[in-house]
């Protein structure tokens, strides 16, 4: 027999699974309305209000389960990294949201390949995906990855900023155009990051110890 | 068990021992008291005779431990021992007095709590009408229990401690054998006879429970063997969506590792379309959807199950539909391509015939008008003869088989595309051994005709064109090679599709219905040739036919 306890930190995976799916959801979305135009940007933000809806739902979950339950151990790191988790998620979608907004601005300019824009946008799926996977999987090894590939999206976004700042030199490229492109870069770089702060919460509620770039280690509970 | 054995043994002997000892004082104190009476009964016996003899004057030098009254017959004292008799109250009224003056003599106790003591009279009629009585005080049976205290004290104690023991032990002893049941093989065991009934029954119980659980497994087995051995992927789940029940093919289906038990299905996809079907069937619909993964196309079909008018959970079915979809795309397309490819010449057709029709064409060129007319029927005819044989090699309506010599083909075909070969600047050489292959006629000079039509065509001027045979052990091979403008890699797999072109714009100028190769590649499946092709950009194209001679 499963305690009510178990049954409702399995809901909380659940919805947890179903959050990050939208999130997946809502990045790729933003990356093709970015390449192919068409619904997709809408889509993308209709996405986003749903992400919202579910960040409400799952912290309302969460302070039920803290407040009625009172989990302790491994199952309060849980509890309490997957309220850090959600917002990180929701800020993920509030950026693609974002992005997929601008792609309305920038849609009749033709975006050259060697911007490597696109490979950013694939990147920065790749890296949702995978942080979304780590946490399903629970696999420590592909939360770490994910914190390693971040480099990979800020290497990308310096080679947009100069490729940008090279087309604006050039003279026969929108000024107003490669500013928003920059926005769309940046969001795709700060999306990266909060990815891999959804890696960090998942490294967290495995081992107990919260790697950060920053600073040094902080041990948990 | 133990500890109930043990206390109730242990109870039953405490109330035992306590019982008896005061039975025991209980007893004892009533024989001591019929005692104190026959005494005080000797006593004033021997004390009447004394003062029957020397009267009154008897109680001068009288000592006893006793007390004893002398009452005369109104009541008044007249002698006690261990008082003054003037200061004494007249007597009559008491109870052995009264009594002893009607019936002659009589007992009496009375109790005096001051003094925690009883007094035992015992009072006698004399001769002369007189009383005698005599009285003795006894401790009261509490104050004999509480001087017997420490003995019965130290009994308890005694007795508690080999109480403890002793029922302990019992205990023990009882519940040995019970403990000792072998619960699997019940009746195997020896112990009390009490308990045989419910041990045949544990026994029967055992062989039902037995029994059912080797229904319910090979029910289980003969459910995964079917589910096992479909290649459709199967889940069962509850209404939370957590994964009940899988088959391995659902797995693979979906590229997921083992799963927990107990985990949520959404861990192992959690794709739009996915949790849409999932939410449907959850909320008691049946629902369908199709799910791209990659270049893989799955089917899900998803259907509630209910309990009791409730959605208690959903089954899902995966298949994989990319082949079906791919067939479907390239089915889509051949018939866009065909009604294009159909059009064209009838719209030239139809275009030339509405000149003529109107009177806008001089008459001088009428002729060529009707041969353009001309030459785009034949065009349409080529097509549909085309379109005709890609499906009679569809059909695969078995063709007669016979001795085909392979040199004599190739250069007969050489021959036939001398014209053209020459009009496009192109030399055909047919080089090597001279094998024979068993076959259809027809579709084996088909295969190399198209082929080498192929070779002229996509040629440049001044290129050539190599038939080579080789007659190798095991197998015969004939290979094309043309000094052409080649085919790009990533148009290599699909020129063997019906109209697929790799130069799309300039289809019209080198003619033909982009259905050549096509029929080659059919021809080549319906004859058993091993069909492969080779090419580099700019350099040309080999295509090599192969047959297995053990075929």
């Amino acid at each position: 027999m499963r305690s009510r306890f178990d049954e409702q930190l399995s809901i909380l995976n659940t919805e947890m699974i179903r959050m990050g799916a939208l999130c997946e959801e809502v990045i790729s979305l933003a990356s093709r309305a970015l390449t192919h135009g068409g619904d997709a940007a809408d889509r993308a933000i209709a996405v986003d209000a749903e992400i919202d809806r579910k960040e409400r739902d799952i912290e309302g979950l969460c302070m039920k389960l803290l407040l009625l339950e009172h989990p302790v151990a491994r199952d309060l790191r849980v509890v309490s990294s997957a309220l850090k988790m959600i917002s990180d998620m929701e800020r993920i979608g509030d950026q693609a949201a974002n992005i997929a907004e601008i792609t309305g601005y920038i849609s009749g300019i033709d975006v050259p390949e060697a911007l490597h824009i696109g490979d950013m946008a694939r990147a920065t799926v790749k890296m949702v995906t995978d942080s979304v996977d780590s946490f399903v999987k629970n696999d420590l090894d592909m939360a770490r990855g994910v914190m390693k590939y971040d480099d990979v999206v800020d290497g990308l976004f310096d080679k947009v900023k100069n490729g940008l700042v090279d087309l604006i030199r050039g003279g026969n490229f929108d000024a107003e155009a490669a500013l928003d492109l920059l926005m769309v870069a940046k969001y795709f770089e700060r999306i990266g990051d909060h990815a891999v702060n959804v890696a960090e919460w998942v490294e967290y509620s495995i081992t107990g110890v919260r790697s950060n770039n920053e600073t040094s280690e902080v041990s948990g509970i | 068990m133990i500890n109930r054995i043990f206390r109730t043994t242990f109870a039953i002997a405490m109330v035992i021992l306590i019982v008896a000892l005061l039975l025991f004082v209980g007893i004892l104190y009533g024989y001591f008291n019929d005692n104190v009476f026959t005494e005080l009964e000797a006593e004033a016996g021997y004390i009447a005779r004394g003062i029957e003899l020397s009267g009154i004057g008897y109680f001068d030098d009288f000592t006893t431990p006793n007390r004893v009254t002398y009452i005369d017959r109104d009541g008044d004292v007249v002698y006690d021992s261990s008082a003054n008799p003037v200061d004494m109250e007249n007597h009559a009224s008491r109870d052995e007095i009264m009594q002893a003056l009607e019936t002659g003599e009589s007992t009496s106790a009375r109790y005096s709590e001051t003094l925690s003591e009883n007094t035992l009279y015992y009072a006698m009629r004399l001769g002369n009408g007189d009383v005698l009585r005599v009285a003795t005080r006894q401790s009261s049976l509490f104050a004999l229990i509480m001087s017997l205290m420490p003995p019965i004290l130290i009994t308890i104690v005694l007795a508690a401690v080999l109480g403890l023991a002793l029922s302990r032990r019992l205990a023990r002893r009882i519940t040995e054998p019970i403990i000792s049941l072998d619960l699997d093989h019940p009746e195997d065991s020896d112990t009390y006879e009490e308990l045989s009934p419910l041990l045949r029954k544990l026994r029967r119980q055992n062989d039902m429970i037995k029994e059912q659980m080797s229904r319910l497994k090979k029910r289980q087995e003969e459910f995964t063997a079917i589910t096992e051995n479909m290649s459709e992927g199967f889940l069962l789940i509850d209404s939370q969506t957590n994964l009940l029940s899988y088959n391995s093919s659902a797995l693979r289906l979906l590229g997921a590792s083992d799963p927990q038990a107990g985990q949520s299905v959404l861990a192992l996809e959690r794709g739009e379309s996915f949790r849409k079907v999932i939410d449907e069937a959850l909320e008691g619909h049946h629902s369908e959807a199709l799910m791209h993964d990659g270049e893989r196309c799955y089917q899900l079909y998803a259907n509630c199950v209910r309990h009791n008018g409730q959605v208690v959970g959903a089954v899902i079915a995966v298949l994989d539909v990319t082949e079906r979809e791919e067939r479907e795309a390239l089915r889509r397309e051949f018939s866009a391509n065909v009604t294009h490819e159909l059009k064209t010449p009838l719209t030239s057709i139809s275009g030339f015939a509405e000149i003529m029709m109107n009177g806008i064409a001089s008459p001088g060129d009428i002729p060529e008008f009707a041969g353009d007319i001309y030459s785009e029927a034949q065009r349409l005819i080529t097509l549909v003869d085309d379109i005709l044989h890609l499906s009679q090699l569809d059909e695969e309506a078995p063709l007669p088989r016979s001795e085909i010599d392979l040199r004599a083909m190739c250069e007969s075909v050489a021959e036939r595309l001398r014209q053209p070969a020459d009009k496009a600047g192109v030399s055909i050489s047919v080089t090597g051994d001279s094998p024979t292959v068993t076959g259809a006629q027809s579709v084996v000079d088909e295969i190399i005709f198209n082929v080498c039509e192929n070779a002229v065509k996509y040629n440049r001027r001044g290129g050539n064109v190599i038939i080579s045979l080789h007659d190798k052990p095991g197998e015969v091979e004939l290979s094309v090679s043309d000094t052409g403008i080649g085919i790009p890699a990533a148009d290599r797999e699909r020129v063997f599709e019906r109209f697929y072109r790799v130069d799309k714009s300039h289809s019209k100028e080198i003619g033909g219905t982009g259905l050549g190769l096509s029929i080659v590649k059919h021809g080549c499946a319906s004859q058993g040739i091993a069909l492969s092709l080779e090419s580099e950009v700019d350099a040309g194209t080999t295509i090599t036919l192969r047959w297995n001679k053990k075929a």
